[in-house]
């Protein structure tokens, strides 16, 4: 020690070597280059959104505020917080803010009960039909979260309530005329926002309980416990971190969900944050980027909660790796009734939302469920224009113009799967070799920031700073947006697989020179495939039934499916819309099929974690 | 045929010193062993050496070739330092079959398709792993695995083999096989060995020396026996030797090379073989239990508190009026428990100073009574 206390001072080579040792790590270069770029891609976006908030726009909101346009000023504060002339910020703010948090909580609620309670039954009982109800379960979280919403408008909605156009199918075959609570409003979003997310407790819920070593029920099993003082006083403690993980996390997702509020509230002018946003965005940009900001410091409180909650000593490790066959629950008589209530609930969550989807695409006249009101025309119809007085001349398979998105659509998300999957990957690689340094849990919250931006938001601040960088254009600012955005996904499942693997297996290619690039191909890669892969998965499905978040930013609204979907509803174009709603599942569908049999990868490896 | 040098080698994690200014010489074809308890930074050490960890401070040469210097800014990756490196949990690929693992440094290393066949083959041979040849990790036992991790280790000739903890994943009988075979294969490759463990029975029984770290400093640095019968300090003494070696709080009387030992009511003469230097009266005396001998009455009288019999030897656990005293007995001997007996110390006895960091301050014998 006393000869190294001499050496203090400054020595130029031992701080050269330092430099070279810690560059020749890849792990630390890679950490550098995605610190330097997220700040760029993440943190310019939130300063260039604060400067929004004091800034005075031009138009209806310089007159507003008796400003000049440009000028800095918290205005928009005191408007949207304080102003109790007609009520103003009750209406504009703290309304729609009571309403986020009510459905937010009762969706995370709805979500985690299910959720946990199939979880439960799946690994824990011996449940009849589980590898269908196991299957089907995801499918409502693969399919676009709006799909549900549409469902339940069309599928409820009467002449009685709402924008009172038309009957659904159970006003018109049924002649049951659903009160008005029941078709929009907090109910339905937060039971649409439930169910959709439900998925993402059962995938994190049912993970633990399947690796829960049995000898832990069984040692209480042995003190004689009752069965149901077992799952009271073992199971349930065990699961609660898990649990209230995803509590977090479908929060802060119902938080920022737009497209479910659209359908189910705007039409009785029932707003939440989100959807108050949209609406704000264009007379009072201020105010809007106001309502972001609330949003995503509620997402990252949220976060930091998460991370409180996951790192706390209660996180329990259930692997012990010695566990042995479980003994499950015997359900008896009661079996086949839950079996099949939960089977029922699934078609209607998973299927039938389809077959509606369907019969809306072909019958001619809305609210005739007659064979003689159906048509394929607007699939595979020609000159449907001039017949129809309404809608394109083609059926939806005939049209080139949704070929075309079709393509750009699959092309978009292909680039922001193979984008964000490769740097999920890479930020997985830097994060779990330097796990601990300050680096690495700095690039890992900034690789995870993207999560808790609005879409919406996000799409619109992108948009803001495009307008000064003029290569940002099109299809490269798409293909940018979509990759930021979904780069959790990707450095979620790229560390959680970087963990898994021992430090070792990497080693023992370094001893014999193996160079960076060959180990991450030949060794890393093979091994993980599957949740690497699952990785790429996740962006490339989100990306393709993505609406709020290019919305704003695509050239024309025929760019993409989602947006022609938009631009077709917003028409009243119905039939064309659900057709085209239903090639979105499909091909998502087929997608996530095709990936998960020629790889094996699947979306509840990727969320798992 | 290389030696291995560490001058003031340091590594320090934020505030954290897992190694405190390390020195050794670790001579050509040695077999030496990092030996002491989990956090020790055993492994760090070697993770250093063989250039997988980079050092704080200080300077690391293989075979006359400084590999690291802190000061010049010297740092060779780990494959020009020529190394093998054996891990823990073996770390095969679990997606390549055994040739391709053994294989596939060697591609890298650029051999040509023949030289590479030959090699592998020469290697599963020595092993005994040819018929696994092309089979996968995960379709391997234990042990199977255990030699493809070594054929792949060696399949480049390294002239330094580095382990870590390679065994302690075994169960014991084959743990025992691989010893013998480690120690063979120390000989056949006639390469420097450095071995890692928390087992000091492993340490004892392969190297040449034995070096016995504790919180990042090291403690003795010496060939296993000397370690064994003239260790440095409570430490190392209470760490090799399986019973451990008796330690028993006593105050002692010093006079030049001889002092009034008592514990208990026990009272006994101590003749050290040098003049010992106490700091007060506090002293351990420590003994190792096959030197306590059990007599038909001579010595001090003990109750039994407990006999545990292994056919080749019996551990009788003695209460000495409240201070326990471990003993062995060569060949099944079984006594009742709480029955009465006698003992003297037949053999070599330790004085550590209780206050200088439990130091070794004399060796000698000691009469009771």
């Amino acid at each position: 020690m006393q000869q190294a206390k001499e050496k203090k001072g400054f020595n130029a080579a031992r701080f050269m070597g330092r430099v070279r040792a810690w560059f020749s790590k890849p792990a630390n270069v890679i950490l550098l280059i995605f610190f330097i770029s997220l700040i760029f891609l993440t943190l310019y976006p939130l300063l260039s959104l604060l400067t929004e908030t004091v800034t005075i726009h031009t138009g209806r909101e310089a007159r507003a505020a008796q400003e000049t346009a440009g000028s800095l000023s918290l205005y928009h504060f005191r408007r949207l917080f304080a102003t109790s002339e007609n009520d103003y910020s009750w209406i504009q703010f703290y309304q729609p803010f009571l309403n986020t948090l009510i459905v937010s909580l009762a969706s995370s609620v709805i979500a985690i009960l299910f959720g946990g309670i199939v979880a439960f039954l799946v690994t824990r009982t011996n449940l009849k039909y589980k590898k269908f109800i196991s299957a089907v379960f995801t499918f409502p979280y693969i399919m676009p979260s709006w799909t549900l919403a549409l469902f339940w408008e069309t599928f409820f909605k009467n002449v009685n309530i709402g924008l009172k156009t038309s009957n659904g199918i159970m006003a018109s075959v049924f002649h049951i005329f659903m009160p008005e609570w029941f078709v929009y409003g907090a109910f339905p979003i937060a039971l649409v926002l439930g169910l959709h997310y439900a998925p993402f407790a059962y995938i994190l819920i049912g993970g633990i309980l399947r690796n829960m070593d049995a000898n832990l029920e069984e040692a209480a099993t042995i003190l004689k416990t009752s069965r149901m003082r077992i799952i009271w006083r073992i199971t349930l403690p065990i699961v609660k971190p898990a649990m209230l993980s995803t509590f977090l996390l479908v929060f802060a997702s119902s938080m920022s969900a737009y497209s479910v509020p659209v359908f189910l509230g705007s039409p009785v002018r029932y707003y939440v944050l989100s959807t108050k946003m949209k609406s704000l965005m264009d007379s009072y940009p201020g105010q809007a980027y106001i309502i972001v900001g609330v949003m995503i410091l509620f997402g990252v409180a949220i976060l930091l909660l998460n991370q409180k909650v996951t790192n706390s000593r209660k996180q329990f490790t259930t692997v012990t790796g010695k566990s042995g066959q479980i003994s499950k629950i015997n359900l008896g008589k009661a079996n086949r009734p839950i079996a099949i209530i939960l089977v029922v609930i699934l078609l209607l969550v998973a299927v039938v939302p389809l077959i509606t989807f369907a019969l809306e695409s072909v019958i001619i006249k809305a609210g005739d469920y007659s064979l003689s009101n159906m048509t394929l025309d607007f699939w595979i119809g020609t000159g449907l224009d001039k017949r129809l007085d309404q809608g394109d001349s083609t059926g939806i398979l005939l049209n080139p113009k949704v070929w075309n998105a079709l393509g750009y659509s699959l092309g978009l998300a292909v680039t922001c799967a193979l984008v964000a999957g490769t740097c999920g990957i890479l930020v997985g690689y830097g994060v779990a070799k330097r796990r601990g340094s300050k680096l690495a849990s700095w690039v890992n919250s900034l690789s995870f920031f993207p999560y808790l931006m609005p879409s919406l938001a996000f799409g619109a601040i992108y948009l803001a700073m495009s307008s000064s960088i003029p290569w940002l254009r099109g299809f490269l600012l798409l293909a940018l947006v979509g990759s930021v955005k979904y780069l959790p996904f990707a450095s979620r499942s790229g560390v959680n697989a970087m963990l898994q693997l021992s430090g070792e297996i990497e080693e023992a290619a370094v001893i014999t020179g193996v160079p960076w690039w060959k180990r991450m191909l030949r060794v890393i890669f093979p091994i993980q495939k599957s949740s690497f892969l699952s990785g790429y998965l996740l962006p490339m499905v989100s990306c393709m039934r993505e609406l709020s978040l290019f919305v704003l930013l695509v050239p024309t609204s025929n760019t993409i499916l989602t947006t022609m979907l938009m631009q077709y509803s917003e028409k009243g174009w119905a039939q064309f819309g659900n057709a085209i709603n239903l090639l979105i599942i499909i091909v998502v569908l087929l997608v996530n099929f095709i990936v998960n049999k020629l790889t094996g990868a699947s979306i509840d490896k990727g969320v798992g974690g | 045929m290389p030696e291995i040098k560490l001058k003031n080698v340091a590594k320090r994690f934020g505030k954290f010193v897992a190694v405190d200014n390390l020195n050794l010489d670790i001579e050509s074809n040695a077999f030496i062993t990092l030996l002491g308890p989990s956090g020790c930074g055993k492994t760090t050490t070697l993770r250093m050496i063989a250039g997988l960890e980079t050092p704080t401070e200080g300077q690391i040469s293989i075979d006359g070739k400084v590999v690291f210097d802190a000061d010049k800014g010297i740092n060779l990756p780990p494959n020009k330092r020529d190394v093998g490196f054996l891990f823990q949990n073996y770390a095969l690929w679990p997606h390549m079959t055994v040739y391709q693992n053994i294989a596939f440094g060697l591609e890298n290393l650029k051999w040509d398709k023949a030289r590479i066949r030959a090699r592998a083959d020469e290697l599963l041979k020595m092993l005994r792993i040819e018929q696994f040849e092309k089979r996968y990790p995960a379709e391997l036992s234990g042990g199977q695995q255990q030699r493809v991790a070594i054929a792949r280790t060696l399949a480049p000739g390294p002239k330094v083999l580095f382990m870590d903890e390679p065994l302690s994943n075994l169960d014991a009988k084959l743990r025992m096989e691989m010893r013998t075979e480690l120690k063979r294969l120390h000989k056949d490759t006639d390469s420097t060995f450095v071995y890692v463990t928390h087992d000091q029975l492993e340490a004892m029984t392969l190297s040449t020396r034995v070096c016995i770290m504790e919180n990042g400093v090291l403690q003795q640095y010496a060939p296993p026996l000397e370690m064994y019968n003239e260790p440095a300090n409570l430490f190392v003494a209470d760490f090799m030797g399986n019973p451990t070696m008796n330690f028993i709080d006593a105050t002692a009387k010093v006079s030049g090379n001889k002092a009034e030992v008592s514990f208990g009511s026990v009272h006994g003469t101590f003749t050290g073989n040098a003049p010992i230097a106490l700091k007060s009266e506090k002293c351990v005396l420590g003994i190792r239990p096959e030197f306590v001998k059990i007599t038909d009455g001579e010595g001090v009288r003990a109750t039994v508190y407990s006999t545990l019999p292994s056919g080749m030897e019996t551990t009788v656990k003695l209460d000495v009026n409240g201070t326990p005293v471990t003993a062995v007995v060569f060949g099944g001997v079984d006594y009742a428990v709480d029955s009465q007996v006698s003992f003297t110390f037949g053999g070599k006895v330790i004085l550590f100073d209780r206050e200088n960091g439990g130091k070794n301050v004399a060796e000698g014998t000691m009469i009771l009574g």
